[in-house]
């Protein structure tokens, strides 16, 4: 099982609340195709509370990406929302949804951010 | 109207841009065909009879969504044979549909052969605007017995343009025909029906079925007329006031978008033709400018917006978590990450405006709900202003593109590269900050202190952000005030240094409030002064600056945009002739463009072109230049939401005469407001 995956979805069930969806509820299944197999991830959101299981059960969207795609997403070095643009992840049901928990993946890790013009000078 | 002969129609983000027969050929310089999810599906459209193009006798654009042509064969240079004639009828609205209809006046029969020649090119919105021509991918063309089918495929992503007859056509991969015999006075008519689709692996549409409006004619007529309904009515002896108005209100209504995977909830789209997507700053600005008229959009930009606030640090979208979204785009350059717009965050106005119109939105409606429920949002939206935006440390809000290649520079509403400089027309190192922006954080904290105060119970936040805001407004007084000028730096450079030009931006100051009382007046007489008022309105910068050109697009045009909010700043400084001097003369200038302004005019002086001359490749209609005759109403009639009511202070123009405002929406219900004009603005011409 590959790493930055499973972490992701570990930390979602951990975090328990996330306030970025506490306007949030529905269920989503992310389905992480490989050939004839596919591993499912089930989050399912409450206002804000979160709970993770490995189930395939019916969801209200449920998102299609192969498994080394979602790797990268985990990690930050791909990007969701054009992912979809791209079709190389595919969304069926409710789309509010995905956005909104897309927003919970990491940033680009070689992302510096907002850099203070003072510390430049020293660089 | 538009100086160019095409011909527009439009429902969310799909449009047609065709010759006024009706007929698309596109190349780089003509920008024509049909667009769906910023992509071209349609390049080529041409529709000829018996190998003989067309001459167009007439066209209507019956409504926004819909178009009428009426055509006979041959060109303007030959004798027109009016023994046939051929109506093309089309509209837009989830796919795109044309019905040809062609009329035999003949006493004799005629045998035809018309041909529609098709082909798409698939070009992303941007490379039509840019001129960039090379696919990373391959396009393809599948004739199938009852339709045609062309295609664009690029590893997973693939668009697909099907077209289909309702009467049996010849179909091949470039176009369809038909033979039809007309026996005298007899009609023949085929409806031909276009679909874009935007197809994932399983097969399913990017979309999803998300629709803004029905896709039916009928539904698409009920909803505007529903939407003309609900909004106010405007009763006035000026015959061009009331065309503008009802201009607006229909372009408005065609200028809704409802962004993807959102539910369907409609805001201002930006502008037809490049920006017919979710702009940050131009949804909001538009919102605040209708918000008398048209409250509804307010609440769904404010909700789509924090869907969509940033969460993460992401230098290519320079995306920081708090930033609200400066520009969504869905075709295959954001796709591809060739462009960054998935969505692009690099604005620095976008966030603090977030919270004014939230404020304001909560004036006019009383929506507790709403301020509630987006507390989250805008504490995250204040803190990015504290934390994120102040690239040099000392209190104001700087920008500095982290996305070298494809970032904006100039990341203020002016965004073009040369927007900012100095008195000697040099430009600034970055990061920069513009005074306007200040502005508008001043307003942020000052309008989120009352709404910590009156709706989230934080007294000890609404003093903190009220101290802030306070210390803010004198910094910047000391830091920017242009001394030898009187009036305030375009700009800040990261030494202090100011952009000391004279410039459309002090105007802004007025409506955000950080203008010290007792300089007010030195701001108002340069706004209507001549370096700056053409006649017809406020230029983007001031006569004499080295810059200074009547048509540079941030350097010397007129925005009716930005008039509309400096003669609201004016009113609320207690500037109101001045506010109706800038209010007539932009309401003047919308009566040569048939009430529809265009993005920007020329800055020539109103008595020396007559005219506003309309800035090259200015769009339209824009959603901003749309809403400005709508806030100058509001200004003039002096609107103003007032401890759970409406109050009306009208100062009109004489030359305006009566106007009524009938059925204003807000938590007041609905009420009317009467004014007459007795404004004598001789005194102010300049």
């Amino acid at each position: 099982m590959a790493d930055a995956t499973t972490r992701f979805f570990e930390d979602l069930d951990r975090r328990g609340y996330e306030p970025l969806l506490a306007k949030t509820s529905g269920t989503l299944r992310f389905d992480l195709q490989e050939g004839a197999h596919t591993h499912h991830w089930m989050v399912r959101i409450d206002r804000g509370n979160l709970r993770v299981t490995q189930e395939d059960r019916e969801a209200d969207t449920v998102v299609g990406v192969s498994p080394a795609l979602f790797e990268d997403l985990a990690a930050g070095r791909e990007h969701g929302i054009a992912a979809i643009l791209r079709g190389d992840v595919t969304v069926s049901g409710d789309p509010r949804l995905i956005v909104q928990v897309e927003r919970l993946f990491p940033g680009d890790p070689h992302s510096r951010g907002p850099r203070r013009f003072f510390h430049r000078e020293v660089d | 109207m538009s100086k160019s002969n095409h011909i527009r129609i439009l429902d969310g983000n799909t449009f047609v841009v065709s010759e006024d027969t009706g007929d698309i050929e596109a190349t780089p310089s003509e920008p024509t065909g049909l667009f769906s999810l910023d992509t071209r599906f349609l390049s080529t459209w041409v529709l000829t009879v018996n190998g003989e193009r067309l001459n167009p006798l007439s066209y209507d654009d019956l409504q926004y969504y819909e178009a009428r042509f009426f055509l006979v064969p041959g060109l303007a240079t030959h004798y027109i044979d009016a023994k046939l004639s051929i109506i093309r009828e089309r509209a837009v609205g989830g796919s795109f549909r044309e019905t040809i209809t062609i009329l035999n006046h003949d006493e004799k029969p005629v045998d035809l052969e018309l041909r529609m020649d098709v082909a798409s090119d698939f070009a992303d919105l941007f490379q039509v605007k840019d001129e960039i021509l090379n696919k990373k991918g391959e396009i393809y063309a599948e004739v199938e017995p009852d339709r045609l089918r062309l295609g664009y495929r690029r590893g997973s992503f693939k668009r697909e343009t099907v077209i289909a007859s309702s009467v049996p056509a010849r179909y091949d991969k470039g176009g369809f025909g038909y033979t039809v015999h007309l026996e005298p006075n007899e009609q023949w008519t085929a409806r031909i029906d276009v679909q874009t689709h935007a197809i994932g692996p399983g097969g399913r549409d990017l979309r999803m079925g998300v629709r803004s409006h029905g896709t039916e004619r009928l539904a698409l007529q009920q909803d505007l007329e529903e939407w003309i309904a609900n909004a106010p009515k405007v009763n006035t002896e000026h015959e061009d006031l009331a065309t503008t108005y009802r201009r607006c209100l229909v372009d408005l209504a065609a200028l809704r978008f409802s962004p993807l995977s959102l539910g369907g909830a409609t805001l201002p789209a930006a502008g037809l033709p490049w920006f017919m997507t979710m702009f940050g700053r131009d949804s909001i600005l538009t919102c605040l400018q209708v918000l008398p008229f048209t409250p509804e959009l307010s609440k769904t930009t404010l909700r789509i917006l924090a869907a969509l606030q940033g969460t993460r640090f992401d230098d290519f979208r320079d995306e920081d978590p708090g930033r609200i979204l400066h520009e969504m785009r869905y075709g295959e350059t954001a796709a591809f990450e060739e462009q960054p717009h998935s969505p692009y965050y690099g604005s620095v106005d976008a966030t603090p405006l977030f919270i004014v119109l939230l404020d304001e939105y909560e004036k006019w409606s009383g929506d507790a709900a709403l301020v509630k429920e987006l507390e989250a949002e805008c504490r995250a939206a204040l803190k990015w202003i504290d934390d994120y935006a102040d690239l040099v440390g000392n209190g104001y809000i700087w920008y500095e593109r982290r996305n070298a290649d494809t970032g904006l520079e100039n990341q203020c509403w002016k965004d073009s590269w040369d927007s900012i400089s100095y008195r000697d027309g040099k430009l600034p190192p970055f990061p920069r900050a513009t005074c306007e922006v200040q502005g508008y954080a001043y307003d942020a904290k000052v309008r989120a202190a009352r709404l910590a105060r009156e709706f989230w119970g934080d007294p000890e936040f609404a003093d903190r952000l009220e101290r802030e805001a306070a210390a803010l407004k004198e910094r910047f007084n000391h830091d920017w005030w242009v001394a030898d000028g009187e009036y305030y730096a375009l700009a800040l450079d990261p030494d202090g240094r100011q952009c000391d030009v004279l410039s459309s931006n002090i105007g802004h100051l007025l409506w955000s409030g950080i203008v010290d009382a007792d300089r007010a007046e030195k701001i108002a007489h340069h706004l209507v002064g001549p370096r700056l008022f053409s006649g017809w309105g406020v230029r983007t910068l001031a006569e004499g600056e080295v810059r200074y050109n009547p048509i540079g697009y941030h350097n010397g045009t007129i925005w009716p945009f930005e008039n509309s909010f400096i003669a609201w700043g004016l009113r609320n400084y207690g500037f109101a002739e001045e506010a109706a001097t800038i209010a007539s003369g932009i309401l003047d200038a919308a009566r040569y463009f048939d009430g529809r302004l265009p993005e920007a005019f020329g800055g020539y002086p109103r008595d020396l072109t007559k005219f506003p001359v309309e800035y090259p490749t200015a769009c339209s209609p824009q959603a901003w230049s749309t809403g400005a005759p709508l806030l100058l109403l509001r200004t003039m009639l002096g609107l103003e939401p007032h401890e759970g009511h409406l109050a009306v202070e009208p100062r009109l123009p004489a030359g305006m005469g009566r106007i009524e405002v009938l059925d204003i929406p807000g938590r007041w219900g609905r009420v009317d407001a009467f004014a007459r004009g007795r404004l004598d603005l001789h005194q102010l011409a300049v």
